[in-house]
């Protein structure tokens, strides 16, 4: 265990690096200078406690997603559905906030988990169900469901529920937020970091407890490392991709309480920018351990609040070019070092 | 009424045909990796890959063969790339191909805001002109017009040919269905896995091509999961030639009638006409009969 997690350490430190050794040629041959950009984003993010805390805002979803997916990846289920499924949770989740708005918070905001998660985790449930029946791939079933989810959503928001104009809901009432981090500290004076980002690091130790530390976890990763062993030790598969599936679906949706009950008060169409996809290359980095997870979600924050500090230099989705970099180096590389490892009968 | 008469036209089997194209290329370029035993998700990022680099070269070099041989040139590079990844180091296949569209993704939307400025779309280019013997008959000068929906009829017979009439054909399928037997009959199973994936990086640029000249720019995310799609056609047609153009035809036919009924102002929701060609993808995937069967080693790493 202590020499497995010593050659993961070694093979993620060095796809970081690669990672930025071809960052750094790609600038240069922009001819951009790579030492002026990253210094710019260095102090960005940590020169002041605003940056600090968007990045740990835009650090939130991103843990609460990746979890999400850790789970389904443990199950070796390829979940690129993410973007979709937290979508539909995280719509059901405003919903629910308006039109229980009355009912006292903490009951409130349960009621409101609960919804979102049982929604979310049925468009889970449509993947599992098609590659059981008809052995069809998830990653193609979970991308046909991204573009129909989204479809579904801006149609049920634009005809029924959007105020006028607009392509949101209307606001929650002040009283039902969550509190931001600013009305305590006021080093974080400015930034849009709330308890959410509490409710994620809980999000992830529960995670690291249900995958490593239960008996369903147990069967979920067994499953995932060898279908054929499992279920000759009476593991029933069906079962497990079809629970792997709801969950991990299912906690994608919480990630719309950052924005929900701690930032804008409502959903909107286009909130979630991406972090379906950002949350793959999150939890791949992070060998989809959910306190991993918490450190890659850092990172990628870093880079996407740096992101938009360098635009002036080079547009910011430069970003995206590195979340794509980084998901290589990080299968060639491990895979590199591992056999190097073997080799030596180290692993 | 009048939207039922415009579905039953020869007009609209024409634009079937013509959509069926990209469908068509995508489904048997991801076909020869397959039966090699290479699952290509990447398909999607060559098509996007290749529609990007097709309209940059174009509108760089104002020529458009030129545009076309960068753009497959490139596309052979990343296919080349792609193999790297799965056959050399045996990554997992899915997990490759999921890195690829995002990289591409990403690499094309910061190159478009980079080159273009502007996060949406390139400016307007002549694409690949039509071909004009067949101009002027009836139906068939609609469907003819276009060098590479000709070539797609001609593919289906191709690839039949290749997969299952030649040597090449046989040892291909060799290394997807048993690599461990063909290797000890003397096959370079490795070889045959990167042709295949060096076929499909080809035919994928050609998808992308058509997309792109056929719109006359690029825009962003212009694929819209049709590599996706292609593969479902794939699977749907159960990794046959003639079979796959015809599950083609399914979701080209839903594409024309979405396009239809945009044009028709029905009171129908946008959002909902949008979403058609998805869904009819997922109802397709549950309701067609049985299990699927790929190739017996396909996504298994060797």
């Amino acid at each position: 265990m202590n020499t497995k997690f010593r050659i993961n350490l070694i093979s993620i430190s060095l796809s970081l690096i690669s990672t930025l050794l071809i960052v750094f040629v790609f600038l240069l041959i922009l001819n951009k200078n790579p030492f002026e950009i990253f210094s710019v984003i260095f102090t960005e993010v940590f020169a002041s406690g605003y940056g600090i805390g968007q990045t740990l805002f835009k650090a939130t979803p991103l843990i609460i997603c990746g979890c999400g997916l850790a789970v389904c990846f443990h199950a070796s289920l390829f979940n690129i559905g993410a973007e979709g499924q937290l979508n539909a949770g995280s719509f059901v989740i405003a919903l629910v906030a308006l039109k229980a708005g009355s009912l006292p918070f903490p009951i409130l905001f349960i009621l409101c988990i609960v919804c979102g998660f049982v929604v979310s985790g049925i468009t889970g449930i449509i993947p599992a169900y098609i590659k059981i029946k008809k052995g069809v791939s998830e990653v193609i079933t979970t991308i046909m469901l991204n573009f129909i989810i989204l479809a579904l959503v801006n149609y049920f928001l634009v005809d029924f529920f959007a105020v006028k104009a607009t392509m949101h809901t209307e606001k929650i009432a002040d009283s039902n937020m969550l509190m931001k981090f600013s009305d305590i500290f006021p080093f974080f004076e400015g930034s849009s970091l709330n308890m959410s980002f509490v409710i994620a690091l809980l999000l992830a130790f529960a995670s690291y407890i249900f995958i490593y530390k239960t008996k369903f976890g147990y069967k979920l990763r067994a499953a995932g490392f060898n279908e054929t062993a499992s279920r000759y030790i009476g593991i029933n598969i069906n079962k497990v991709i079809l629970l792997s599936f709801f969950t991990g679906a299912g906690i994608t949706s919480l990630a719309g309480i950052n924005y929900i009950f701690g930032y804008k008060g409502f959903y909107e169409m286009g909130f979630s920018s991406n972090v379906g996809f950002t949350a793959i290359a999150v939890a791949l980095l992070a060998r989809n351990n959910p306190l991993g997870i918490i450190f890659s979600s850092l990172l990628f924050a870093v880079l996407d609040y740096g992101g938009l500090s360098v635009n002036q230099l080079v547009p910011k989705e430069i970003m995206l070019v590195v979340q794509g970099i980084i998901i290589l180096s990080i299968l060639a590389v491990d895979r590199i070092v591992k056999s190097y490892f073997e080799k030596r009968g180290i692993a | 009424m009048e939207l039922i008469s415009s579905v039953i036209s020869l007009t609209f089997l024409a634009q079937v045909l013509r959509l069926m194209t990209p469908y068509y290329l995508g489904a048997s370029g991801a076909n020869f990796s397959e039966r090699g035993g290479v699952i290509n998700i990447a398909i999607e990022g060559f098509m996007n890959l290749a529609a990007f680099s097709f309209v940059l070269f174009s509108i760089l070099t104002g020529n458009v063969t030129a545009g076309f041989i960068c753009a497959v040139l490139i596309n052979l590079l990343f296919s080349l790339f792609f193999s790297y990844f799965t056959v050399k180091l045996k990554i997992n296949q899915i997990v490759t191909g999921v890195g690829f569209n995002l990289l591409i993704a990403g690499l094309t939307k910061f190159l478009l805001v980079y080159i273009f400025n502007s996060s949406s779309n390139t400016e307007r280019f002549e694409g690949i002109p039509d071909l004009e013997i067949f101009k002027g008959i009836p139906f068939a000068g609609t469907v003819l017009s276009d060098y590479m929906t000709i070539f797609c009829f001609a593919l289906i017979f191709i690839s039949g040919f290749v997969l299952f009439r030649t040597k090449y054909g046989l040892r291909l399928r060799s290394a997807g269905e048993n690599p461990y037997a063909a290797e000890s009959l003397g096959v370079n199973v490795r070889l045959y896995k990167l042709s295949g994936i060096l076929i499909s990086g080809f035919l994928s640029s050609l998808a992308g091509i058509w997309l792109a000249s056929n719109q006359n720019s690029y825009s962003d995310g212009m694929i819209a999961g049709r590599g996706y799609i292609a593969l479902a056609a794939m699977i749907i047609g159960k990794w046959k030639p003639v079979n796959i153009f015809f599950a083609c035809l399914i979701f080209s036919a839903f594409e024309a009638l979405e396009i239809t009924l945009q044009i028709s102002g029905t009171d129908f929701p946008t959002q909902l006409i949008q979403m058609l060609p998805y869904l009819i993808t997922v109802l397709v995937l549950v309701g067609f009969i049985g299990k699927t069967k790929p190739p017996a080693a396909d996504g298994v790493p060797y």
